[in-house]
């Protein structure tokens, strides 16, 4: 059993690499790259050699390919030089200016050794000529550029992004000569009453630290960074969109940290939690307000994040879909071809056929008029009122899935042998469905049940978009029509690692419940 | 009295001479598979009423477009049509009409055109797309299932493709061959066939070491035979029953597709479009909203009926 796992979790873990080969190939090779300047303002004011450079801006930053430019090299060249007033440096200036001249500008001492530094790298020379209007000025936009190029390939690109996946933070994470004491020491926290592990030197300040919001215990140390998003949530990582908290600030009374001890409170919302170093100097009320370097901070929102909306929806509406759907299919495989049975035939023939666009507006509908529910999420003046309307919807629909399903293996277990022998011995009907055919009914349902409530994570796309509730269930489709890389190939991973996931827990819940099968078999559990 | 009898008796019967020919007749009357499917379907009466009903959208769908075309910017510059109620356009364009049956839409286009065209595309959609992802599953399904070497490569496969979110498959191949109708439905027949493979795979598996197959293989008979006489008839009705969950699954997906924004472009009238355009403000104007819906509903509740019952009757069992 073992060995088979070992090599199950092998070879799932080796399906998710083809896959996010698969989806970096789609994405960044597939789609043309310049599709992203099509809503870009700065692209559109920028011309000629200057739109050029800034798309090589763009393309580093979306991931494409790696670029250097000639007038950093100088910089980094001549500042080690001269400090940092190199610019007023005459062979800085003759060097800057030799890539003006397209006739001449190989002849330069500083390009040729660009040339040859990133030759070496295995980087591609690009000259941009510089273009110049009839009287010999160069035109806006058209000063020469030099530039290295090279083309990210896919396994370099896979390699960065598995070692990037998870970073630890150390005392070495900020860079700044100024601070001078690194450590990690477990501490008592004053705005917890416990303790809690602090660090200097790392991103965070609080690594480990206890508070009174579920899950009362947090972390800052491991973070996953399944992808940068580039162009909706500038600069910011998959995981802190989808985690960060929504809704109004919650103020509490706290204290600052340098203020501790004192009696000088204010009320707020700052979570003094999520101190983070600045390396910038601290300000004159900074210097009041914290002892050290770590001033940068969140704040308490009421709401929930992404994620946890999307979570809460579909789990509630998992448990009443099982709560309902398994009863009632129960119940019409025990009275086939009654009034029950033909109307919940009816029902499940209505979720399977009609599109669920239009099921969740006509339930919208009724909702809304019939029950007053408020129609959009944030428009809920209660705010628990704002989950009833999506929560159903999605539970409506899985009712009608679980009934299908429930009734179809009930009536196939109904004519099984071993319900004959039972019925021979004597049982009574009641005993026969409870203790003999919902089981092994059953048997048949238990393995997507992993895979229901791990699918909860992902959202639901169209249920979220109808009553405007902020989930997770649009992230992809909507990295996708913003061209957003970063994202959907992090919302591909976390959808085909929860999917694989929930087969495996699947196939062991299966194995659980019923003793006939074997995973480990020599026939591999496929057959 | 009874020597009387004992002639006349005698009279009534006489001797005719064996034949050889009629004796190897067979009396039974001739059993007929499809014939006997029909029959048992068409003993419902609910299934001949939902081909009425079916028949004649497919008509309409098929003939009012061709009739009066659907062109949606036809008022572009009458502001004064634009999101009309069904009254309120009669009385705008003079007097009751088929063309305004349903009102106007958000630029001043007849609904009821539109949807018909829709209903055109959705059908075509769904027919074409079944049957290329039906065919190809099947014969690779059966190939799948049947060789245990190309098994192995194929799961590989699958698990991979599986897996790739097919949304982004979906609107990555939109995006780079185009939104019109062929290469939307290119887009999703290229992977669209994995799926019903992999389902046929796993019948194939359990029919092939059947009793009768491993028989039948001991005896020589090749593997191509095996498949269409052996395998194939034993899964007719898996065959209908996957036909009528797949032709609404497509109407259905194009609907959702085009909510979330990679559906066909904007030139082809689909329902999916048609749907996405108002509901935005489905409260506001209903008749711009429900008449889409409603079409869509209806075609893909009456295949998924007509479907089912299809199946039903194309279980032998059910011929008595």
């Amino acid at each position: 059993m073992k060995r088979y796992m070992l090599r199950r979790i092998l070879f799932s873990i080796f399906s998710l690499l083809v896959v996010i080969i698969a989806v970096m190939l789609l994405v960044y090779k597939l789609i043309p790259r310049s599709s992203i300047f099509q809503m870009d303002d700065v692209w559109n004011k920028k011309s000629l050699n200057d739109r050029v450079m800034y798309e090589y801006a763009q393309y580093q930053k979306f991931g494409y390919l790696d670029y250097a430019d000639y007038t950093a090299f100088l910089k980094s060249k001549y500042e080690g030089k001269y400090g940092s007033d190199y610019t007023k440096q005459a062979d800085f200036k003759a060097d800057k200016d030799a890539i003006q001249d397209e006739n001449s500008y190989l002849e330069n001492e500083s390009v040729k050794e660009f040339m040859a530094l990133y030759k070496n790298k295995g980087y591609e020379p690009n000259y941009l000529t510089p273009q110049r209007s009839p009287s010999g000025k160069a035109k806006k936009g058209g000063d020469g550029y030099l530039v290295a190029v090279r083309e990210k390939s896919v396994f370099l690109r896979l390699w960065n992004y598995l070692t990037h996946l998870i970073t630890v933070e150390t005392t070495a994470d900020v860079q700044d000569p100024a601070l001078t004491e690194r450590y990690v020491r477990v501490e008592h926290d004053p705005y917890s009453g416990l303790f809690a592990v602090v660090g200097s030197g790392t991103t965070h300040k609080y690594l480990l630290y206890f508070d009174n919001r579920f899950p009362f215990i947090h972390q800052n140390w491991l973070h996953l960074n399944l992808g940068t998003s580039f162009t909706k949530f500038r600069g910011q990582e998959m995981t802190d969109v989808i985690h960060r908290p929504t809704g109004e600030q919650i103020k509490t009374v706290t204290q600052y940290p340098a203020k501790l001890g004192t009696d000088e409170t204010i009320n707020s919302a700052i979570d003094f939690h999520s101190l983070t170093y600045n390396s910038n100097p601290r300000t004159k009320t900074e210097m009041k307000q914290f002892p050290d370097q770590y001033t940068t901070y969140s704040y308490r929102l009421s709401g929930l994040s992404m994620i946890e909306n999307s979570f809460v929806i579909g789990l509630i509406a998992t448990f009443l879909a099982y709560l309902f759907g398994l009863p009632l299919g129960i119940q019409m495989a025990r009275h086939k071809e009654g009034l029950g049975d033909k109307i919940g035939n009816a029902y499940i023939i209505f979720i399977m056929a009609v599109p669920s666009l239009a099921y969740i507006f006509l339930f919208a509908t009724i909702g809304t008029t019939i029950f007053n529910l408020p129609y959009k999420f944030a428009n809920a003046e209660i705010k628990i009122l704002g989950y009833v309307l999506p929560t159903v919807s999605l539970a409506l629909r899985d009712i009608g899935n679980l009934m299908k399903w429930m009734r179809r293996y009930m009536i196939d277990q109904m004519n099984s042998d071993y319900v004959k022998f039972a019925r021979a011995e004597g049982m009574s009907e009641k005993e026969i469905y409870r203790k003999h055919i919902s089981p092994n009914a059953m048997i048949y349902l238990v393995h997507g049940i992993p895979g229901t409530i791990l699918g909860c994570l992902t959202g639901a796309i169209i249920t979220e978009r109808v009553y405007a509730v902020p989930g997770v269930g649009g992230l992809l489709t909507n990295a996708i029509n913003g061209y957003d890389n970063g994202i959907i190939v992090g919302c591909t991973v976390f959808y085909t690692t929860l999917s694989i996931v929930s087969v495996i827990l699947g196939d062991l819940l299966l194995a659980r419940c019923d003793p006939r099968i074997s995973l480990s078999s020599g026939r591999g559990g496929g057959r | 009295m009874s020597e009387k009898n004992k002639a006349r008796q005698e009279n009534l019967f006489r001797f005719i001479d064996k034949d050889t020919i009629q004796s190897e007749k067979i009396t039974a009357p001739r059993y007929s598979y499809w014939a006997s499917v029909f029959r048992v379907f068409f003993r419902k009466k609910i299934n001949i009423f939902l081909i009425c009903v079916f028949v004649l959208l497919l008509l309409c769908a098929f003939i009012i477009p061709a009739i009066e075309p659907y062109r949606p910017y036809e008022n572009i510059t009458d502001a004064k049509t634009f999101n009309l109620s069904p009254q309120a356009a009669w009385n705008y364009f003079g007097g009751f009409s088929v063309k305004w049956l349903l009102g106007s839409g958000p630029m001043g286009n007849p609904i009821f055109l539109g949807i018909m065209a829709s209903a055109r595309t959705s059908l075509m959609l769904a027919v074409i797309c079944a049957a290329i992802n039906m065919t190809i599953g099947i014969i690779m399904g059966a190939v799948w299932g049947y060789s245990r070497r190309f098994d192995q490569v194929m799961l590989v496969i699958y698990n991979i493709i599986a897996n790739v979110p097919y949304i982004l498959l979906i609107s990555v191949l939109v995006y780079v061959i185009g939104a019109g109708f062929w290469s939307f439905i290119f887009a999703l027949t290229v992977t669209g066939w994995l799926g019903i493979s992999y389902f046929f795979r796993t019948q194939v598996l359990i029919i092939r070491d059947r009793e009768y197959s491993l028989a039948s293989r001991c005896l020589g008979t090749p593997i191509p035979r095996m498949i269409t006489k052996n395998i194939l008839p034993f899964l007719t009705s898996v065959i209908v029953t996957l036909l009528a969950t797949e032709l609404p699954r497509y109407i259905s997906m194009e609907v959702f597709l085009s909510y979330i924004g990679v559906g066909l472009s904007a030139e082809v009238p689909s329902l999916g479009r048609m749907i996405q355009e108002a509901q935005s403000a489905f409260m506001v104007y209903p008749w711009e909203f429900w008449p889409p819906v409603a079409i869509a509903a209806a075609i893909t509740i009456i295949l998924y009926v007509l479907g089912q019952n299809l199946a039903d009757a194309s279980d032998p069992r059910t011929h008595m």
